[in-house]
């Protein structure tokens, strides 16, 4: 349901997503390279982009239809910037093979997700170093569930956003999209925040949003 | 007397011929034709069906012939134009912004059977869900062959 499909936003605006789009993958890739190898990156990348790619086809059901799992939050605090073209590759596959979204949209769409991913690092990251505790598995936890929801709740403000661009006749689209989302939030809140308070126990350095603390 | 009895018998005949010229017309065949419905149903990944979406059918040159929204089940119905044999349905979820779809039924190449199965000609989710991975596990792999293949330049 964040994903915009083909043939609904105007040109301007998908053209400037794509512009947008293709100059944070630069960049993000850029700031992979100078931070080290991405080579090491690629099986943790690929593992998230298929977690990714198929979160999508979790649905639940919300009054008359079903929205599903977005899980941007988790690709930020786990991929860090690379979370960015992580996101563009799988909605690409996403759009081809489930159809979800469009082609000509995917500038758009991967800014609506992506960018939430940048913003969840920017607050697990600043959370992490700002919030002293003993027990750094449930602070991250709780700091991940938080930015887990808010990226979430970023994502659909921004399609909504994007549908707002579109004028009249889509106040009752952006309604529902907003209402809808809710257990969304909520649910991908819990998800994230278990998620990384377990990999934080685990496995530490998976996380890249605790730039080097150890756990 | 004579000619009475005979006229009598004739006019019997000739009720009796009238009778059995009705009975042989009550028998004659009468063909009606109703065309019925072509039926369409939207349905999201994962067999949820797609209500309240609003439905355009065209023609074959683009007019729009009818228009709609789903019920429950996700089913929308509408008669065929005569003459026509190629629609474009174009379903649109509405309450879901990001979900529309298009499917063309083409009347003189679909076959009854397969036409009662619905739109559903695309692959089952299973493989395209598999299909994902491949790629995923071919462009990790593509990139590392490009990483290693700079690294060994080095």
């Amino acid at each position: 349901m964040v994903h915009i499909s083909d043939g609904i936003l105007s040109l301007p605006v998908l053209a400037a997503g794509w512009v947008i789009t293709i100059a944070l993958i630069a960049v993000a890739l850029w700031w992979g390279k100078r931070k080290g190898s991405i080579v090491e990156e690629i099986p943790k990348l690929s593992v998230m982009t298929a977690a990714f790619f198929v979160a999508s086809l979790i649905h639940i059901a919300v009054g008359p239809t079903s929205v599903h799992l977005i899980l941007s939050g988790l690709m930020g605090i786990i991929l860090g910037i690379l979370a960015y073209p992580a996101i563009f590759i799988g909605l690409v596959l996403q759009a081809f093979l489930f159809g979800h979204g469009g082609i000509t949209v995917l500038g758009v769409n991967t800014i609506d997700m992506g960018v939430p991913a940048l913003v969840a690092y920017g607050i697990f990251k600043a959370g992490n170093k700002l919030i002293p505790s003993e027990s750094l598995a449930g602070k991250a936890g709780l700091i991940g569930a938080l930015a887990g929801g808010i990226a979430v709740a970023l994502a659909v403000s921004f399609t909504a956003g994007m549908l707002f661009t579109l004028g009249k006749g889509y106040e009752w689209a952006i309604k529902a999209l907003i209402l809808y989302h809710i257990p969304i939030i909520v649910i991908e809140t819990v998800i994230v925040g278990s998620v990384v308070a377990f990999l934080v126990k685990v496995k530490p350095e998976l996380i890249e949003g605790l730039g080097g603390e150890k756990g | 007397m004579k000619g009475k009895l005979v006229f009598g018998i004739l006019a019997v005949l000739l009720v009796l011929s009238c009778l059995s010229i009705s009975g042989v017309s009550a028998h004659r065949l009468h063909i009606v034709h109703k065309i019925s419905e072509i039926e369409i149903e939207a349905y999201f990944g994962g067999n949820v069906a797609c209500r309240d979406a609003d439905v355009k059918v065209y023609d074959k040159d683009g007019n729009l012939y009818v228009e709609g929204k789903t019920d429950d089940e996700g089913k929308f119905s509408f008669p065929p134009k005569i003459g026509v044999d190629s629609y474009t349905v174009v379903v649109d979820a509405v309450h879901m912004p990001g979900h529309k779809a298009e499917a063309v039924i083409n009347l003189s190449q679909e076959t009854a059977g397969t036409s009662a199965g619905g739109m559903g000609t695309e692959m089952p989710l299973y493989t395209r869900t598999i299909a994902g991975f491949g790629y995923l596990i071919g462009l990790a792999g593509a990139a590392m062959l490009y990483m290693s293949w700079k690294l060994k330049k080095k």
